[in-house]
This record gives C-alpha cells, sequence and structure tokens, in this order.
C-alpha cells in the first residue's frame, strides 16, 4: 500500500481533490456524500491516531513533545497499523491519500515530523492563488480579510496551537504561505507533484489524471469523468447546503466550507491596498508558482 | 509509603500519586509503584509499538522524556525516570495512563470516561481525548453532583449480571480556558505537569465507593449529520460504542480481550442505558447540555420528579 500525502494549505482545494478522488469509487450511478470522505486517515494532524497507537493521552503533552512522537504514528500507518479496532479496512485501497496542513517541519529533536519517506511515498502538494486563499481563509475562520492576510504572512502561525486548551486536531504549523509552500517543495526526503487550483479548475479531468499517475492510483477515463460531474464544485456546494458538512467550520449562521471556489475572484474582494499587500509578502514565491502580480510595486521587490 | 485506593485496588507507591484516592492500607497492596531500572526493550515481545512492548505477562511502556515503565503480572510498575523528568510529571502519566494499563493487564474491563453520581448511580461519559469528558463532569460538579471518575472507569461485572463502578480521582483536570470558561478559578490546584496550561481542580463533592452504574453516555461532537440531542442507540451498535470505549481499544486487542469486553458490553447494554450524547463543543452550550441531561435522567426514571 502506497502513501501519499495531499499537502496544502488550507483553503487550497484540498478538500475538492479529496472529492474527486472519492468519487472515483462512486457507486450506484451517485456522488459520494460529503460526509462520508474516510474520516480514518482523513487528515494528518487528527488526534485519535496519536493516542491509539502510542497510547499515551496526548492531552498531558505539549505541543512539542506532541511533536517528537509524530513521526512514530506516521511510521505505523504507512505500514498498515489500523487507528480503529472495530472498523478494520477489509480491502486496503492500493493509495492511501491523506490530507495534511501542516507545513513540512523538523520536530524539536531534528526528524522529519512527518517521518520522510517512512511516513509517504510521495506528495501531491495543492497550492493556490493566496489572493483567493485570503478571503476564503477569512470566511473559514471568521476573521477579517486584513487579518487572513497577516495570518498568511506569520512565520509562527498554526492552527490549533494555543496553549491552554485541547483542540481536536494536533497543532498545525502553517509558516506564512509562502513558508508553507517553501517546505513542501524544498524537502528533499519524497517526490513532489505540484497542483495548482486553477489548473485543477481549467481542466480537472486532465489535473487530476496527472495526479492519479504520480501517485500510481490507477483509474479508469470513465471513473475520472465520473469524478469531475460528481464533485463539481456546484454540486458539493449543494450537499453542505442541504445537508451540512462535517469537516465545515463550526456551526455558525452564514458561514459555510464551500464558499465560491472561483479563481481570480480576488479582483473584487481584495482593496488594491490587499492585494499589494499579499504581493509584497508572497512576490517571489507567487512568481515561482505561476502566479502574475498585479501590483507594480510588488514586482519591482520580486524582480 | 502513599498509599492509594484505584479501581478498588490497594496501591503502594514510592511516590506520590496526585489525584488518585488516598487510602490507609492493612495488608499488602495488590499494586506495588516503585523506582528501578527499566530495560530500554524486551526480549521475544509478541506485540509492539513505537512506544510499548508485550513479553508474556510483562508490558513496558516508554513515554520519552518523562520515564519508562515496565508493568509486571498487573501488580508491580517500575519506572525509570528520563534525565531532567520530574516526579510530578511521572506521576500524572502513572496515574493517567500506566494504571489504565495495568488494568488491562489484569484483565479489567476499564473504560475511558468520567462518571458523576446521579441517585445512588453512577453516570458515565465516554470519549477519546478531547471529547470533553472532565468538562462535562466539571459543569454537573458545580451542579452538586460528586465526581466519580475523571479518566478511566473500571467496572465489575458480578454473576447475576449487576454492574458496579469503581470510583477513580478526587480530581479533575481541566485546561485554563476550561477553568475560565466554567468559572472554577477558585477550585483550582496545583499544574497537572509544570509545562502544560492544565490543572487539577476539586469538585465540592467527590464520591469513593463503589456503586451501580447508572446511564453510559457516548460524547459526540453535533456536526453534520448528527444533530444535537440525546438519543438511544440501537442493540448492535450500543455493544460496538462500549467495545470502543475502553480505556485502550488497542489493548483490548493486543492482549486477547476481544471477548470480555465483547460480554461485557452486553451486560452493561442490559443493565444501564447506553445513549449518544451529542452536542456542540462550545461552552455556551454547556447550560443547555446539563438541563438536557437532567430532563433526561427523570425520563429514564434515575431522577425523580419533584412532588
Amino acid at each position: 500500500m502506497r502513501t501519499i500525502w495531499l499537502a496544502s494549505y488550507p483553503k487550497s482545494g484540498n478538500t475538492w481533490l479529496r472529492m474527486l478522488i472519492a468519487n472515483l469509487s462512486a457507486k450506484d450511478g451517485k456522488p459520494v456524500d460529503i460526509n462520508d470522505l474516510p474520516e480514518r486517515g482523513g487528515i494528518a494532524s487528527a488526534r485519535g491516531p496519536f493516542d491509539h497507537l502510542l497510547l499515551i493521552d496526548s492531552g498531558l503533552l505539549t505541543h512539542d513533545e506532541i511533536d517528537c512522537l509524530r513521526p512514530r504514528v506516521y511510521e505505523g500507518l504507512a505500514r498498515g497499523a489500523e487507528d480503529d479496532e472495530y472498523d478494520r479496512v477489509e480491502a486496503p485501497p492500493p493509495v492511501r491519500f491523506v490530507k495534511v496542513h501542516d507545513a513540512y517541519t523538523l520536530t524539536p529533536s531534528g526528524e522529519p515530523l512527518l517521518a520522510g519517506a517512512h511516513g509517504a511515498d510521495a506528495a501531491i502538494v495543492l497550492v493556490r492563488d493566496p489572493r483567493d486563499v485570503a478571503p476564503s481563509l477569512a470566511n473559514h475562520n471568521r476573521i477579517g480579510i486584513d487579518e487572513a492576510i497577516a495570518f498568511m504572512a506569520d512565520k509562527n502561525a498554526a492552527f490549533c496551537g494555543k496553549p491552554d486548551r485541547q483542540y481536536n486536531q494536533l497543532r498545525q504549523q502553517l509558516p506564512g504561505w509562502s513558508g508553507h509552500a517553501a517546505s513542501w517543495l524544498e524537502q528533499k526526503d519524497i517526490a513532489v507533484h505540484l497542483l495548482r487550483y486553477e489548473d485543477l479548475q481549467a481542466d480537472t479531468a486532465g489535473t487530476l489524471r496527472a495526479a492519479l499517475a504520480f501517485a500510481g492510483r490507477p483509474a479508469s477515463e470513465d471513473g475520472i469523468e465520473r469524478a469531475v460531474t460528481f464533485a463539481d464544485f456546484t454540486q458539493l456546494r449543494e450537499q453542505e447546503r442541504d445537508k451540512g458538512f462535517r469537516e465545515g467550520p463550526r456551526p455558525r449562521l452564514g458561514v459555510n466550507f464551500f464558499r465560491r471556489g472561483e479563481a481570480g475572484a480576488w479582483r473584487d474582494e481584495l482593496s488594491t491596498e490587499q492585494v499589494a499587500r499579499i504581493e509584497a509578502a508572497h512576490g517571489p514565491m507567487m512568481r515561482r508558482l505561476g502566479y502574475e502580480l498585479a501590483t507594480a510595486d510588488a514586482l519591482a521587490r520580486a524582480g | 509509603m502513599p498509599s492509594y485506593r484505584v479501581a478498588g485496588l490497594a496501591v503502594a507507591s514510592e511516590i506520590e500519586l496526585p489525584g488518585a484516592i488516598a487510602a490507609v492500607q492493612a495488608g499488602a497492596p495488590d499494586i506495588m509503584v516503585r523506582s528501578g531500572r527499566v530495560p530500554t526493550a524486551l526480549d521475544h515481545a509478541s506485540a509492539r509499538g513505537a512506544t510499548w512492548e508485550i513479553a508474556g505477562d510483562r508490558f513496558l511502556f516508554r513515554v520519552p522524556g518523562v520515564a519508562r515503565f515496565l508493568l509486571g503480572g498487573g501488580r508491580e510498575i517500575v519506572f525509570e525516570d528520563a534525565p531532567g523528568a520530574e516526579a510530578a510529571d511521572i506521576a500524572v502519566f502513572l496515574v493517567g495512563t500506566v494504571l489504565g494499563i495495568l488494568l488491562h493487564q489484569r484483565g479489567r474491563i476499564v473504560l475511558h470516561a468520567s462518571a458523576v453520581r446521579v441517585n445512588g448511580k453512577a453516570v458515565l461519559f465516554c470519549g477519546p481525548s478531547g471529547a470533553g469528558k472532565s468538562t462535562l463532569a466539571a459543569a454537573l460538579a458545580q451542579r452538586g453532583l460528586p465526581l466519580v471518575t475523571d479518566d478511566f472507569c473500571a467496572v465489575s461485572i458480578s454473576g447475576d449480571g449487576a454492574v458496579l463502578v469503581q470510583p477513580d480521582g478526587r480530581n479533575l483536570k481541566l485546561w485554563a480556558q476550561a477553568i475560565h470558561r466554567l468559572d472554577l478559578a477558585e477550585r483550582r490546584g496545583a499544574r497537572v505537569r509544570d509545562r502544560i496550561e492544565k490543572f487539577f481542580v476539586e469538585p465540592a463533592a467527590v464520591y469513593s465507593e463503589p456503586l451501580p452504574m447508572g446511564t453510559v453516555y457516548a460524547l459526540r461532537e453535533a456536526r453534520p449529520p448528527h444533530k444535537a440531542g440525546i438519543e438511544r442507540p440501537n442493540v448492535v451498535d450500543a455493544a460496538l460504542i462500549l467495545r470502543r470505549s475502553a480505556y485502550r481499544p488497542l489493548l483490548v486487542n493486543r492482549m486477547g480481550q476481544e471477548a470480555d469486553y465483547f460480554r461485557a458490553a452486553t451486560a452493561i447494554a442490559n443493565a444501564a442505558g447506553i445513549f449518544h450524547l451529542t452536542r456542540a463543543l462550545n461552552f455556551e452550550s454547556m447550560p443547555e447540555v446539563v438541563a438536557q441531561l437532567e430532563r433526561h435522567w427523570l425520563d429514564v426514571g434515575l431522577a425523580e420528579r419533584a412532588a
């Protein structure tokens, strides 16, 4: 069984890609229920497998102590350890895709948090224009766009990182949008397939086909075609509207997980000043990933 | 030597075990906790994980940076501290995790649950770490219900199917945020460990004698498709919920105790109701959850309606 990380900064299409993959095996001519995405092996930062496999109560450890032990969890899971004794997978899929938002970092003891080549065979790194990430992140976290922009520029930012409470996920270090992308693209432990959200949108079938080929996940043309139809963004949004999405933001009025899903919507969502700030912070990485800068200022700095 | 009662067993320990129920010991202890040399690995291990190994009746458990623990035959725990580890760190893992594993080793039925006493019976809240067991127990303790246990809950089933709960723990362990949001600052005690913002909190009342099991609630977060409320799962699901609620389900499997837990699940399902308690995982909803539970106890006959 191969393990492939689906690595992305939050709000960059990770769930969409997972829905596409899940719909390759859609049954009865119906789209996979968005609430039936496998929870197990769902996200690398889930707390359950840590406590389950190590027997240690993560609620008694600091974030750093947990990080030191996380590689052991990913090694175990990659070798086929079960994270649920009562729901064993009968026929494991040929490829195990695991969502991960953590940056590719080293633990305080100096080894890769995600266990390098022992934790996965390769990674599909999914990136999205940071100007589109910012409004989406603001919506997801119920914060202002300016705050989201500041979060995306903060090298010490994290999800689930406060020390005074226990989250249902482990801390995920998100050292800025650029830092996150760089961490994955520059690590040398495992092979990377770079996938841009915008390309997935422009040519869903082709981009998905290339990603699956990289991952070694066999898929028929029929299957890909069906997945593209079933995991169409409008489809996903309708499902969320009708029955809610368990992975979405905690219930609060007017906040959806599947928001616009458009590429380039930033043009009517961000002020010129906000665009300039994002481009000033992330110009070099944006250019590296093929996102054209809109402000001359930022261009000059990135040049 | 400090003496305690854990799951109804007499424990003598070379180091203090904050949070465990202190007890005067008469006669030899059932379990001895002492410091000593602990190997880094066991020969002829029949099962192992990254932090643990089983070889015969010996169980090795490693908490990096804290200590190695060797559990022998369910009767003895030897610990060897890691360089720089503090006694308080070792104690919290002893009380929180190692004794729980030892109960598995003894073949006991032990659930991952908090519990309070309601009209003479134990009401359990099961769930994995982070499910909100302690926070809910704290909120109910604020309503005057004595705390029965905070983390693990040993259960004895007699020949006639009666289910008894062994109380454990005089304290709750709560994060700073929960203490603040539940307005429990006055009851806050020492930090559980120096380096984490989790504190012992002394409830207004504790109950330390064995008591019959009342109701079991499996905690679940209200996220689609699960809506907030209390519902009774079907018999098959109820038994599965209980087996999943073992303190360490992995050990039930590796120690070959599935049949025991399956039987226990059936007995518990018969003797006490098993329900899903689904609620929003936030503090705002807590008063509503408590009120809902109080109504439910009337409905299931655990509490009596005021005349």
